[in-house]
Parts: structure tokens; sequence; C-alpha cells
């Protein structure tokens, strides 16, 4: 045709954007986020801070000389300075043993200060001598072996490879992650749900119109995607807003954390990747969203002829 | 007998089949009894009968839009019993149909309820602008392209649902009443344009309750009475009855 263009909008067939049920839906996802938000970062957190704690701690381990009951204290304290050198001969005849140090006495003294104050002279006292063992990058430590060479050395070694207390931080821990994977499940679940009811709502309220698409020719596929754009968007948006507010919580939750003495929270950094977790969570909440309105138009088109 | 003819079966298959179709509704009485039907390719027909006499559940089943209670309905050779979702909506898009109530979509405009047929079928929208610009220069809305049906007379609705219905140069045409609310210096063109699609090979079915119309198109007239079908007129009818030895 040789008409001049004319400019045509095209409209939707189905709008299915506006109405309470499109909000309802975003407020819904909007919450699912934000409290998903707020938990992975919390759990991702403590995750990052337990695999830093584990990797200095596999690298080392502590031999612990148990002080010698010898009355004279002079000869108690060379009994157990030669236990600590038998020990340490063990040790550096082990390949995968890079370094073994005891304590020095201004170590030790330090390490006993603050339950036992100033002015204190380790001489007098019958306290442990220490060994910080560093072990070789890569290499695995047999620590029955150990244990069993230090003990035919000297009766008076023991190996403590920190394991026991970062055990239970770990089961801890873990114990976070379910409760993660449970909100996860909740999330999802309020996400499908929200889908589903506003779907089913929508079907309802256009069906006159899906009516005359079918008897146009549509398949269930083309009234589906076009269902599933639309709430793939609305979920989205709605993330979007949930993550809005679900980011300054998180910053709050971590600057009282770094207000808590003893840096041991501090530890607990989000590395690049697990903002970008963080960040796309809107995103899954869209594609659980176009997934479960996908699925429930063809679902329910299956009862219409 | 049209079966008697091999010739005209190949040339002519049946576009529809019915085979002792009976319709009810719920655990009502039948509204339609024992229905056989055999519409050839190319053939034109009126369907005739009092209101309530089932012409909407006879063309509702050649849309595809029901199925029969009993019996067996073959659309373009596929019985619909066993025909899945997919396969019925391919079907469709061979069927244009003109509703009674038009059946527009209120919030699309005149363009977009035309273009219909051809965005479910994810034609390029270059050729659809073309196409449907074309049509609604026919029928004479090209000023009306943007307006919505709210806004549209029963007439110029009339017009955009039958612009809708031949848009996709459908191979079956069903249109129920379809000159009712045009006026009269408009019909006579919209009725051309039918004998044309049809002389170009598309199967038409036109139910009216209009004695000229059928007077004036010498067609034959499938007649529904007392829950059965009469066909008056020739029954082995089709556009090229003339080229068939």
């Amino acid at each position: 045709m040789s008409k001049k263009p004319v400019f045509i909008s095209r409209h939707e067939e189905l709008p299915l954007q506006g109405g309470s049920t499109s909000l309802f839906l975003q407020i819904m996802v909007g919450i699912a986020v934000f409290l998903f938000s707020v938990t992975l970062s919390g759990v991702l957190a403590i995750n990052s801070m337990l695999l830093n704690w584990n990797e200095s701690i596999l690298g080392s381990l502590t031999v612990q000389i148990m002080p010698s009951t010898h009355l004279n204290q002079d000869k108690a304290i060379a009994e157990t300075l030669a236990h600590q050198e038998k020990a340490l001969d063990v040790l550096r005849n082990i390949n995968e043993v890079e370094k073994a140090e005891p304590l020095s006495d201004k170590q030790l003294t330090k390490l006993i200060q603050p339950w036992l104050g100033d002015g204190i002279s380790i001489q007098n006292l019958p306290i442990p001598r220490i060994i910080d063992v560093k072990i070789k990058k890569g290499a695995s430590l047999d620590y029955m072996d150990l244990a069993y060479k230090l003990a035919q050395a000297t009766p008076m070694a023991s190996v403590d490879n920190h394991k026991l207390w970062l055990n239970k931080l770990i089961r801890f821990a873990d114990g976070l992650k379910l409760l993660a994977l449970s909100v996860l499940v909740l999330v999802v679940m309020i996400t499908s749900g929200a889908i589903f009811y506003t779907t089913q709502t929508s079907l309802g309220l256009h069906k006159y119109t899906i009516q005359i698409l079918h008897l146009m020719g549509a398949k269930d596929t083309y009234v589906a995607q076009q269902f599933a754009k639309r709430s793939a968007v609305l979920a989205l948006q709605g993330g979007f807003f949930g993550l809005l507010v679900g980011l300054p919580t998180i910053f709050g939750i971590a600057s009282l954390a770094q207000q808590i003495e003893g840096g041991i929270i501090s530890e607990a950094r989000l590395s690049f990747f697990d903002w970008g977790a963080i960040l796309s969570l809107p995103i899954l909440a869209g594609l659980i969203a176009m997934i479960t309105a996908y699925y429930t138009v063809k679902q329910t088109l299956q009862k219409m002829m | 007998m049209i079966n008697a003819n091999s010739n005209i079966n190949t040339k002519y298959p049946a576009i529809i089949e019915m085979q002792n179709v009976g319709i009810r509704y719920d655990q009502g009485p039948e509204i339609l009894s024992d229905i056989r039907l055999s519409l050839r390719k190319g053939s034109f027909h009126f369907l005739t009968g009092k209101s309530g006499a089932g012409k909407t559940s006879l063309l509702s089943m050649m849309y595809l839009a029901q199925k029969p209670s009993r019996g067996t309905v073959s659309v373009f050779g596929h019985n619909v019993n066993f025909a899945n979702r997919d396969a019925l909506a391919m079907l469709r898009r061979k069927i244009g149909v003109v509703f009674q109530d038009f059946r527009l979509i209120d919030h699309l405009s005149a363009f977009d309820n035309v273009a219909l047929p051809l965005r479910v079928c994810g034609m390029d929208e270059r050729e659809i602008r073309k196409r449907v610009m074309e049509l609604l220069q026919w029928v004479e809305l090209d000023k009306s392209i943007q307006a919505t049906p709210a806004t549209l007379s029963g007439g110029e609705k009339q017009r955009v649902a039958i612009a809708r219905a031949v848009i996709n140069r459908p191979d079956l045409l069903l249109a129920d009443e379809p000159t009712g609310n045009v006026d009269n210096d408009i019909a006579p063109k919209l009725m051309k344009l039918f004998v044309e699609l049809n002389r170009l090979g598309t199967t038409v079915v036109i139910a009216t309750h209009s004695e000229k119309l059928i007077h004036d198109f010498a067609y034959p007239r499938l007649h529904l009475q007392n829950h059965g079908l009469k066909i008056y007129g020739p029954n082995d009818y089709t556009n090229m009855r003339g080229n068939l030895v």
C-alpha cells in the first residue's frame, strides 16, 4: 500500500497490569524478597566467617606440654623444658610440619596476663608450655599418627587441633543454613501462592477475552506467555522494592554487629558473589513468578474447550 | 449421491462432516438430534431455522467451540473428539467466524481487533499492518482504525467483526446474521465479499433470517426444524460446480 504510514499503537490483548491483585502480588513478593535478602545475607556472612576461621585453623595446631609436678621448682622447669624439646624433635621431623616454635616466656606471660594480672613470674607457676605448629600449605597431616609419635616421645604432650570448638560453631552455622533454607522454601511458596491466586483471579476476569483469543486460533501457550510476562514484571518490581528495603536493613544489622567487642563478628564479610546472590533475588522472584503463572494458565485452560 | 463420484471427493473434500450428531446441555433434552451433514470445499450454504432451533449450537460445533454430546464431527478431516487443544487451535486458524453479538474485545481498537487472528499466528507486524489497513479501507472503516467498539455504531461493529473473520483468508467462513445490523447499502457489498471469498475457495455458511438474502442468492439452504436438519437445494453445490464433469 502506498498510503502514508499511520502510527498505530498496539494495545495488550489481556490488560493484566493495574488493579488490586497486581498490587497484592507486588507487596507479597516484596515482603518475601525482603525477608530472604536479610536471612541470606546473615547466613552468607556467618559462612564466610567460618570459612576464614577454618582456613587459618586447618593450617595450624597447638601442642601442649603439661608441667612437671616435681617438687623442686628448678628441676620441674628443666623437666618440662626437656619434654618440650622431645616434642619439638618429633614435630620437626614430620614432613608436613612447616614450623614448630615453642611460645617464649614473654608470650606465655602475655597469654595469662588477662587472668592473673601484671607482675607474674612464669617461672613460679606450674603452667603448661605451648608449641605453635604451622602445617605446610595443602599438606594433610595424620593427627592420629602425630599424637602417637608424640606420646612415644613424651607422655606430657597433648595435641589440640582446634577442631572441637570450631565444629560446634559449624553445627551452629549449619542450623542457621537450615533456617535460611526454610525461609527460602517459605519465600518460594509465598511467591508461587501469590502468583497462583492472582493468575486464577485474572483468568476469571479475562475469561471473555481469552475465549475470543481461543476462537481466533490462539494456543494456550499464547495466552500463558502474556500472563507469564506480566507476572514476571510485577514480581521483578515487587522484588526490587523488597530489596530496596532489605539493603538498609542488612547494613543496619552489619553496623550493629561491628560494634560487638571481640572482633568475632567483624570477620563476617560478604564477598562479591554473596552480594551478587543477594542482588539477584528479584530476578529469582521474577523467574518463579513467570514459571508459576505460565503453568497455572496452562493447567486452568486445559479445563476449557 | 455425493459419494458416487470419487472425483468430487478428491477435488472437493469434505470440510465439515457430521454423523449422528446430537447436542444437549447438562441433562436437558437434545437440542439437535441425528444431524448428518457434509459440507464440501467451496460450498456456500445458508443456515435457517426459527430462533432457538439450534443454529448457534450447530455453528459453534463448526467453529470448534463445542464438542457434540454424541456422534462425530470432523472438521478439515480431523475428528474433533480426538483432537488435542493445540490441534484444535490450528484448525480454528483456518476458520473465520462472524458472531451475532460480534464478540469484539472492548479495550482494543478496531485495528487491533481485526489484527487478532494474524497476531495469534505470530505474523510479522508490518505484514499485519498492511493487510489490516487494506481490509479496513475496503469495509469503509479506515477513519475509525483507532476507535474502540464502544464508540462504534452497530453496523460499524459488524463490519469490524466481518473484517476480523476474513482477515486470515479462512478456508471456512461461518457467519451468524452478518448483515443484520448493517445499512442497506453496505449489505450487498458484504455479501459480495463473501461470494468473492467463496469463489476463491472458501467454504461459507451464513445463518440468516433474511428471506431477501436467501432469495437474492440462490444458494442451498440448511434448515433446522424439530431438532433435525433438512437440506434444500442442490446439496452437492460448490462454487466450481460448472467445472465438474
